[in-house]
């Protein structure tokens, strides 16, 4: 019988002990979020005493992408083959990709300032003006590299409990991602829309990128949950196979599936700025569309083979499925890598792109149209344009500007990074396919996993009702109306929404556990869809954004 | 069977009364489930306003045009257009309100009671159903004395603590931010009053814009409204609504990174208006407006929202070479100013053209707006003369074109220099007449996030200690228990280390 503790005796003499006991070395458990803190400072004073011949935000950047994803690596490793060197490292490693990216976006703040000055001076324009009109919050590539910055930040903090620090494997990959967008999107500095030069876009798109950091960290933990709550793994690639397939169908404007070929947008150099132009033609790129193609044909294979084993016990299903899933992955790699290789190595597009277009003369059409559509046109002047004009004007500019033209990885950065995410997806799933148990042993508690969502869940929610917040109030500031349910705001107040039935439906139905790691889940993707969707696919005053 | 039970027909018990329709109806509109259901309605139309294009947004009427006749009488008839005016939205908005105050009711007087009836005593089983618990003994004789014990030890660690004697059990209780069980209806009072000023500033309030050209007055401003007809057809429709002062344009000013560079925005770093507005009840006075920095006056708030770009200039520098030779004088002359030189020529900068070209009826004119061939029209007055039209082209046009760069009045005119400025600038106007704006977006918000916080960063805590007298031994058995409604994770720490400190170390 286990013997019941007795009252310290000191404690009726009046004798308090001399202090209250603290868990041993609270403090040293931020030195992780110190170093980050204090280093990137450091480089950032470094930057502004050395100047222009110092690492640039780019490399910075990319040393941050290599650091999460080498992190991350340990930590998975840590979960097959436990040793206390792989946490160690992990852990470091994702403090040291933090201050990396930290570092990135103080010297890109450094380098927008001085490039402005130097504008103003060679214009003999002796104005200067205050350092946050440059602060790195302008437009999504700087959105990006914050928003990383945060799931960062967030990680390292929740992951100080030794429990929790598997959390960098699922949370780093993807703040890799989001920096991966980054480098598609382009570091090139803009010019800052005049509206945007105010004391609020530090606050609000500050807010935005932490609030954003805090909801992916969430998304990873519902994650972990799932998969230590026992959704078959067979279930997740369900899902990943679907987004996958959803991605390679609206990819090159819907034309894998339609037409079996995936076209890369091209740019025009601009003589007067580093910046080029996006055009609205795309050219084909080889052999990417058919692979894209079969890829999809084995996503659809695993679908069905995995709803049969699911909802059939059926044990081959379940084999031809992670066969096919396997397959996928192959092809899916294969494509990515003739996309960028096709892209890297281009010769001569322009003789290419007017074979494809001679031998269909739609895509001038519709090149056309796409042209037409960015001109201020009245309806009367928009009806009156016959599809023989479309094709004409789009000819037109073909001959004057084509030989310009290039292919660029940074031509359609959402494409690319979508397809970068859907691989790794599968890949993640089929991580987890192997030893699942063994995997499933070694994640936290369910308790623990559901208390960390509950509260990443509730910082998010307070985070984006902030965002909101601001967001309107510097609208009155700008745009005269606080309120106008522009797409980024809807976008925004659709996230905020879910987190607040989320939060609701753990109060009022005491939905917890699985219940509320899918609603954590979606939470996210709407998340993502204000992110990213609201810039690239629809109209709105945030277009800049 | 005996007769008595031929008799005896079997009694129907009867079904448990049911509650009144309005009861079940006033619980159902009350109930959280009601409320998330709202928000997932909520979230599934704000998503159909985002896919589809609303008629407020640039470039909805190719769009609308481009529609087949069945999908403009469809999204119309539906609202689908105007999503977040239309009555099922707002009727929503609505419904979720009230969900809110009935909530809130219903639940206020549970949560009162932690606060103002907080439960100091409990029994031993409850307690060790509580989320941590921990039972101990003591060998003392004297509850009091363990009673006090314990209370320093939850004081120490932030609980003051409370000791009751009931029934021969001794009690100490002690809790933390009782506060934060209202703190959930903070938020919600805090997003009542966002959703009553944003609705209250649409009913009474309009949008409108005024275009201000220096040196114009007005005491009208435009209101553009856009809807969709009986017929299908997209309009939009301006009205001239009358305030009650006048606004005159005294500067317009934009401020260039490079000044040389074009008037458009890629070169721009802000718009700047000074206006000076007369107001009979009030009085004459000048403010000024540029971006980000509005101007609110009795209710009308004036934002900068556009320029017309159309070159012009705020001020120009004139060379004037003496016909009969001599030194050149320079000139600054200010948008609509007039300067007189020391032979008492006065000169006035009368419209400046960006393009210069002469017009069918020979007038100058401009070609476009566009600085290609920037020239000053100046009105000028020569001492004891009269007034004669001159124009100042730049030294590059006039030794091009040498009827148009020779001497008028004395003097060859050449423009040297100019600030540019675009030709007026578009103001939006917000008119909301009782600031609920103000109300909703600085009270209603930051209140909303000021009380997330409270509910979110801080939770009730409680400890209770039970003391009562051992049954088989001397001394005292003691349960200690403690609860928090939220942070379970930093308030077990907190409960361990307690206990640690009345185990002593070494227990």
């Amino acid at each position: 019988m286990e013997e019941v503790s007795k009252l310290n005796t000191d404690l009726l003499s009046n004798t308090f002990p001399a202090a209250k006991e603290k868990s041993g070395g609270s403090w040293t458990s931020y030195l992780p979020v110190i170093f980050v803190f204090v280093g990137a400072f450091l480089m950032l004073g470094l930057r502004i005493q050395i100047g222009a011949s110092f690492i640039s935000d780019g490399a910075l950047m990319m040393l941050a992408l290599a650091s999460y994803i080498l992190a991350a690596l340990f930590q998975l490793t840590n979960l097959y083959a436990p040793s206390e060197m792989s946490t160690r490292i992990g852990y470091w490693g994702a403090a040291l990709g933090v201050f990396f990216n930290l570092s990135s976006w103080l010297v890109r703040w450094v380098a927008g300032y001085e490039r402005e000055i130097a504008q103003l001076r060679a214009a003999g324009n002796p104005e200067s003006p205050w350092i946050f009109r440059y602060i790195p919050f302008a437009n999504l590539y700087d959105l990006s590299l914050a928003f990383a910055f945060g799931a960062g930040i967030a990680t390292i903090l929740l992951a100080r409990r030794k429990n929790l620090q598997i959390l960098t494997a699922f949370t780093l990959p993807l703040a890799a991602l989001i920096l991966t967008l980054a480098r598609f999107i382009g570091n090139e500095f803009i010019d800052l829309p005049p509206v945007l030069d105010s004391y609020w876009r530090p606050i609000h798109v500050g807010d935005a990128s932490l609030s954003y950091g805090v909801a992916l960290v969430c998304f990873a933990v519902a994650v972990i949950y799932l998969l230590k709550d026992g959704v078959k793994v067979e279930a997740m690639a369900i899902w990943s196979s679907i987004f996958a397939v959803g991605v390679i169908a609206t990819v090159s404007k819907f034309s894998v599936l339609t037409e079996l070929v995936y076209r890369s947008g091209l740019f025009l150099s601009n003589p007067g700025s580093t910046r080029p132009f996006p055009t609205v033609f795309r050219v084909e790129m080889p052999y990417v569309g058919p692979i894209l193609v079969l890829t999809t044909l084995l996503y659809v294979g695993v679908i069905v083979a995995f709803i049969a084993y699911i909802y059939r016990d059926s044990l081959l299903g379940k084999q031809v499925g992670h066969v096919l899933l396997k397959a996928a992955l192959i092809t899916q790699l294969l494509s990515i890598i003739l996309l960028v290789y096709g892209i890297k190595n281009s010769e001569d597009v322009y003789s290419r792109l007017q074979a494809q277009m001679a031998a269909k003369p739609s895509l001038l059409v519709a090149a056309g149209q796409a042209m037409a559509e960015k001109q201020d046109m009245t309806v009367q002047e928009r009806q009156s344009l016959t599809p023989a004009v479309y094709e004409q004007t789009a000819g037109t500019f073909l001959q004057s500007n084509g030989k310009g033209m290039f292919l660029s990885l940074n031509a359609n950065p959402v494409e690319l990074s979508a397809l970068i995410t859907a691989l790794v997806a599968t890949l993640f799933v089929i991580g987890f396919s192997f030893r699942t148990e063994r995997l499933r042993e070694r994640l936290p508690n369910l308790e623990s996993l559901d208390n960390l969502m509950y509260k990443t869940a509730c910082l998010a929610f307070a985070g984006l009702a902030m965002l909101l917040i601001t967001g309107a109030i510097w609208a009155n500031e700008s745009w005269g109306r606080p309120w106008g349910f522009d797409s980024k705001e809807t976008g925004a107040l659709v996230a905020w929404l879910t987190y607040a039935a989320f939060l609701h439906t753990r109060i009022s139905r005491g939905w917890k556990g699985r219940s509320s790691a899918y609603f954590a889940v979606i939470g996210f993707l709407l998340v993502i869809f204000t992110y990213l969707g609201v810039s690239y696919l629809l109209p709105g005053l945030h277009s800049y954004a | 069977m005996s007769a008595a039970e031929d008799f005896i027909k079997p009694e129907r018990v009867s079904a448990v009364p049911k509650a009144p329709v309005l009861n079940r109806f006033l619980d159902y509109l009350s109930s959280v489930r009601l409320g998330v259901i709202l928000l997932c309605i909520l979230v599934f139309f704000s998503i159909v306003g985002m896919v589809v294009m609303q008629q407020d947004v640039e470039g909805f009427e190719p769009y609308y045009a481009s529609l087949m006749p069945a999908e403009r009488l469809l999204g119309t008839r539906l609202g689908i257009f105007n999503i977040y005016h239309s009555w099922y939205y707002l009727f929503l908005l609505l419904v979720l309100s009230l969900n809110i105050i009935l909530a809130s009711i219903d639940r206020f007087p549970s949560s009162w009671s932690y606060i103002v009836k907080p439960k100091l005593d409990a029994t031993r089983g409850w307690l060790l159903n509580r989320k941590r618990s921990f039972e101990m003994k003591a060998d003392s004789d004297d509850a009091g004395a363990i009673a006090k014990a314990i209370s320093a030890v939850f004081s120490a660690n932030g609980f003051p603590a409370r000791v009751l004697e009931k029934n021969g059990v001794t009690f100490v209780f002690g809790q933390r931010n009782r506060w934060n069980r209202i703190g959930a209806y903070i938020v919600h009072v805090a997003l009542l009053t966002l959703f009553l000023g944003y609705f209250v500033a649409n009913q009474t309030g309009f949008n409108a814009t005024v275009r201000l050209a220096p040196g114009q007055t007005t005491d009208r401003i435009d209101m553009l409204t856009f809807d969709v007809d009986q017929n299908l057809q997209f309009q939009h429709q301006q009205f001239e609504v009358q305030i009650p002062f006048k606004i005159s344009c005294t500067d317009i000013q934009q401020k260039l990174i490079n000044p040389e560079g074009e008037i458009d925005i890629s070169n721009t770093m802000d718009w700047r208006t000074e206006v000076k507005i007369d107001d009979p009840g009030y009085g004459a006075n000048t403010y000024e407006i540029s971006l980000n920095k509005p101007l609110s006056y009795r209710g009308y708030r004036f934002f900068q929202s556009q320029a017309i770009a159309m070159g012009s200039a705020r001020k120009i520098t004139l060379q004037l070479i003496p016909q009969d030779g001599g030194e050149a004088l320079s000139v600054d002359v200010p948008r609509d100013g007039t300067v007189s030189l020391a032979d008492g020529t006065r000169i006035s900068f009368e419209q400046f053209l960006p393009d210069f070209t002469l017009g069918p009826d020979g007038k100058a004119d401009t070609r476009s707006g566009d600085y290609n061939n920037p020239s000053a029209v100046l009105s000028v007055i020569p001492p004891g003369g009269s007034r004669s039209q001159v124009i100042a082209f730049t030294p590059d046009f006039a030794n091009k074109a040498p009827v148009a760069g020779g001497a008028k009045l004395g003097y060859k005119w050449r423009l040297v220099d100019f600030e540019k400025s675009p030709l007026a600038h578009v103001l939006s106007i917000k008119y909301d007449p009782y600031e609920a704006s103000f109300i909703a977006w600085y009270i209603g918000g930051f209140g909303l996030v000021a009380a997330l916080g409270f509910v979110f960063f801080t939770s009730h805590k409680r400890l209770w200690a039970r003391i009562e007298p051992s049954s088989d031994s001397p001394g005292h058995d003691i349960v200690i228990a403690g609860e928090a409604n939220r942070n379970h994770t930093a308030f077990s720490d907190k409960f361990d280390r307690i206990v640690s400190t009345l185990k002593g170390p070494g227990a």
